[in-house]
């Protein structure tokens, strides 16, 4: 790890294709100067993407990087960090692969709590496919699919990160790049599963979650004294439908990331070139 | 003909059935003999019926036969069951006190052993199937010394007590019947052997495999028949720094394995054809993203929940073929237990050498069925491990291009690319299930997509030139009579050869544990006057298969009842199916 990493050496040379002025730039660049603040390199880094304009993230950023289908990038984000608990995991997604196709598995990602970060471009729209209804969209936001809007209450993301035993839960504003910045590297810091909702918002299909919307109604939980250690508060942030917040919510200060639960702390690429040494006891067990 | 004996003990799920056939079986391993054991569930009845069965014999032992001669029966309904496989030899162990009148037909032996009440005297009416293991020791002439190392191993858990008591049990019972029968007139005599046996099934052959071969990460779903293989990894494959994780569904198991190869461990996922299908999803983006992956399908019956609990080799097609697009792969379908073990550790270098998925394909039947085998078929020094074109710090530079960017899908002669894993230096790259450029970066170019659908095909053909896709052949090779199987049948498909001989009808057999790389049979086809395709499915799909690779028509025996092949049986079919005309073509 060399400590002359800029953030930019985590940009590759490819030009993203999101819309001009969409959110996802700004939640991407957090991300980038996030690991390079806190220490990681590309080459000892790895990035998870799903599917959606979230998705081509692994693409327009540079390092060891796998861009697989639909909703499962938190089980692979999983695998690679097990397998290398040497390697700094960061895993980016969309409301659609998060909350919809990929809830089963952010339910269990949040309860196993191992130590990497979730970044969730949240949009509150399905942009890729052209403006459809997503998991966190309004109950009487009018889509293409949805023409009198969906009449269903939208997902609490961070309510469903509580109620499966977080132990980090915090929402962003892709253009607050400050505090975004900060809330990604506190996520990153964290001991366990750092999940971050961060507001993007799409230009393009969804006028009602616009930049003016959040910069008017966004509430800084820090700047409000809020103690993000303080189970209760946090439940009360988290439940009040009527404000947006922006901050870190949660953490639990005593939590204990999978790989020491478990003591899953090898380099498991690392194997001799036969069978292990004391293979044959493994079969004199069956005498 | 082996010698054999066939004792089984049956009666209600939740009777001890499973363990206590499992003590017997491992004493007869102990006492130098050859067992190969199936378990029984009910196939006509509904309901909670289930036996253990064991056929020991001196010499090997790989199928099952119709025929049994020691029966514990703790259940009129086992007696029941079994009526068409007892025989007037045979003699049926019951306990007389219990509550059911015990229903035996006259010319066979009843044995009635107050099991309860020995057991009760020996500390515990929990010990009561020990203590018909001690009375069927006393009528096959075998020594109750035996059960006493696998009591120990059964029990030595729970303390020397408990052992102790169970060691009494099957002494108990074994007296009351020396004192009370005179069963000398049934001839049965069991006869060791000095011979060191170990007793495996073929889901515990596979977890073995894989920890053989490096395997340091897995992921599952618990799912029949498939359980057993992360039971074993489970507890053992922490010794050797890896990891078996159970996620929440089997979308996420093959993501998680998926993640793990990535990262650069030898990682798999075992499941049944349930799970494949949901796998399925990324199957395709294990292949496209040229990730190293074992996926084992054991398979049982389907379609949809199908019987959960019945043999079927029925899920060939979707492993050859299944996943949307056209998706490279190998497919390696291990033919005995001790195959299972050697086949996962191929499959886990072919991965790696080809960086493609790679499924095993067992069957119910291997996965659980136990059989003896001399230490020595799985030797270790055997064990051979190759991680391909896998790349360190240096080798890194010659793949990099004209902006040091890391060609992790390069277009290569061999269609296979070098393979970085993270840590590596310079070697950062993407992988996507999007169609790709040479650095892994989306791309709709023609060009660029036809060199990586070529290249990654490329890889499969440079594997049939390398590799030795060969079959394992039994029986006389000059025989007019073909007959070809995969999986499991192999067994069962040997033993027949022994009915056939004594026939007069001379059969050469193939059992083929490749499907793809598979080893072309034109030619062995075309020497035979007549090919006979057996399988466990209903609709022959690897008949069709062979049809296709020798431009002909084959005869063809499947069994779908749920139930394996018995080697009597297979011989009156092979039999039957020869007098048959050939299929039109």
């Amino acid at each position: 790890m060399s400590s002359d990493v800029r953030f930019t050496d985590f940009k590759s040379d490819k030009q993203p294709t999101w819309c001009p002025g969409c959110g996802d730039f700004g939640t991407m660049n957090g991300m980038m100067k996030g690991l390079a603040e806190t220490g990681n390199d590309p080459d000892n880094t790895f990035v998870v993407a799903g599917i959606g304009c979230s998705g081509k993230i692994g693409t327009y950023m540079h390092s060891y990087a796998l861009h697989g289908v639909h909703g499962r990038a938190l089980p692979v984000g999983t695998g690679v960090k097990m397998a290398r608990p040497d390697l700094e995991v960061m895993v980016a997604g969309g409301d659609g692969d998060g909350y919809s196709i990929g809830a089963g598995h952010f339910v269990h990602a949040v309860r196993r709590n191992v130590d990497m970060t979730y970044v969730v471009m949240d949009n509150r729209i399905y942009g890729l496919t052209k403006g459809q209804a997503s998991p966190t969209s309004r109950s009487d936001f009018e889509t293409s699919t949805t023409p009198e809007g969906p009449k269903q209450p939208p997902v609490n993301p961070l309510a469903l990160a509580l109620a499966s035993g977080a132990s980090f839960i915090a929402q962003s504003f892709s253009s607050d790049a400050l505090r975004h910045q900060e809330i990604i590297e506190e996520a990153i810091e964290h001991d366990g599963f750092g999940f971050v909702n961060v507001f993007s918002p799409c230009v393009t299909f969804n006028d009602v979650d616009t930049y003016d919307y959040f910069r008017d109604s966004l509430v800084d939980l820090q700047e409000e004294g809020h103690d993000p250690n303080d189970y209760e508060a946090a439940k009360e942030v988290i439940l009040d439908g009527d404000k947006e917040y922006q901050g870190v919510m949660y953490q639990d200060e005593n939590s204990v990331p999978y790989h020491e639960q478990h003591g899953v702390t090898e380099d498991m690429s690392d194997i001799p070139e036969g069978a292990p040494e004391d293979a044959m006891d493994l079969v004199r067990e069956f005498y | 003909m082996a010698e054999d004996l066939n004792w089984a003990i049956g009666g209600e799920a939740g009777d001890g059935i499973d363990s206590t056939g499992k003590i017997f079986a491992q004493a007869l391993s102990r006492a130098g003999r050859h067992v190969f054991t199936s378990k029984d569930f009910a196939s006509r009845i509904r309901g909670g019926y289930t036996a253990y069965k064991i056929r020991t014999s001196v010499d090997e032992v790989q199928s099952v036969v119709d025929r049994l001669d020691i029966l514990v029966a703790l259940t009129q309904r086992t007696i029941d069951e079994n009526l068409d496989e007892l025989h007037e030899g045979s003699a049926i162990i019951y306990d007389g006190e219990r509550s059911w009148e015990a229903d035996i037909p006259e010319e066979m032996t009843a044995v009635d052993v107050p099991l309860k009440s020995l057991a009760e005297e020996a500390g515990g009416a929990i010990m009561r199937n020990v203590v018909a293991l001690g009375a069927a020791c006393e009528i096959t002439g075998f020594d109750v010394e035996y059960l006493d190392e696998s009591l120990e191993k059964r029990f030595g858990g729970k303390g020397s007590k408990i052992v102790e008591n169970n060691k009494e049990a099957a002494r108990l019972g074994q007296e009351y019947v020396q004192e009370n029968y005179d069963l000398s007139h049934l001839g049965y005599d069991v006869e060791t052997t000095d011979e060191d046996y170990v007793l495996l099934n073929g889901d515990e052959a596979i977890g073995m495999g894989a920890l053989a071969a490096g395997c340091r990460f897995y992921a599952g779903y618990p799912i029949t028949p498939a359980t057993n293989v992360m039971e074993y990894l489970t507890g053992r494959i922490e010794e050797y720094g890896g990891h078996v994780v159970q996620a929440e569904d089997e979308l996420s198991a093959i993501n998680m394995a998926l993640g793990a190869a990535r990262a650069g461990a030898r990682s798999m996922t075992a499941t049944s054809g349930p799970g494949i299908d949901l796998m399925a999803e990324t199957f395709g983006l294990v292949a496209t993203s040229e990730t190293p992956l074992v996926i084992v399908d054991v398979m049982r019956s389907g379609p949809s929940t199908g019987m959960p609990t019945k043999q079927e080799q029925g899920d060939l097609n979707m492993t050859l073929y299944g996943g949307h697009g056209e998706i490279p792969r190998f497919v390696i379908t291990p033919t005995t237990i001790s195959e299972c073990f050697w086949k996962t550790v191929e499959a886990f270098n072919y991965a790696e050498k080809y960086q493609t998925p790679v499924y095993v394909v067992a069957d119910l039947a291997l996965a659980v069925t136990e059989q003896t085998f001399p230490p020595e078929a799985f030797d270790m020094d055997d064990v051979e491990i190759d991680r391909g074109k896998l790349v360190d710090d240096d080798e890194v530079d010659e793949w990099l291009d004209a902006q040091g960017r890391f060609r992790a899908h390069a277009v290569t002669d061999d269609g296979i690319s070098p393979r970085a894993i993270p840590g590596t230096t310079d070697g950062a790259h993407m992988s996507t299930g999007l169609e790709h450029d040479e650095l892994g970066r989306r791309t709709e170019d023609e060009d660029e997509r036809v060199q990586q659908v070529d290249k990654r095909n490329r890889k499969v053909e440079t594997a049939k030139e390398n590799e030795e896709w060969d079959y394992r052949e039994f029986g006389d090779a000059d025989a007019d009579n073909l007959v070809i199987s995969w999986g499991s049948n192999e067994g069962a498909l040997v033993e027949a050869l022994e009915y056939l001989e004594e026939d007069g009808i001379d059969v050469r057999v193939i059992s083929v544990p490749y499907i793809f790389p598979r080893p072309d049979l034109t030619e062995e086809i075309e020497a035979a006057d007549d090919t006979i395709v057996v399988e466990c499915n209903a609709t022959g799909q690897f008949a069709d298969v062979i049809e296709h690779d020798a431009l002909t028509r084959v005869k063809r025996i499947n069994k779908y009842t749920g139930v394996r092949f018995k080697a009597d049986e297979l011989a009156t079919e092979i039999t039957d199916k020869l007098s048959e005309e050939v299929p039109a073509q």
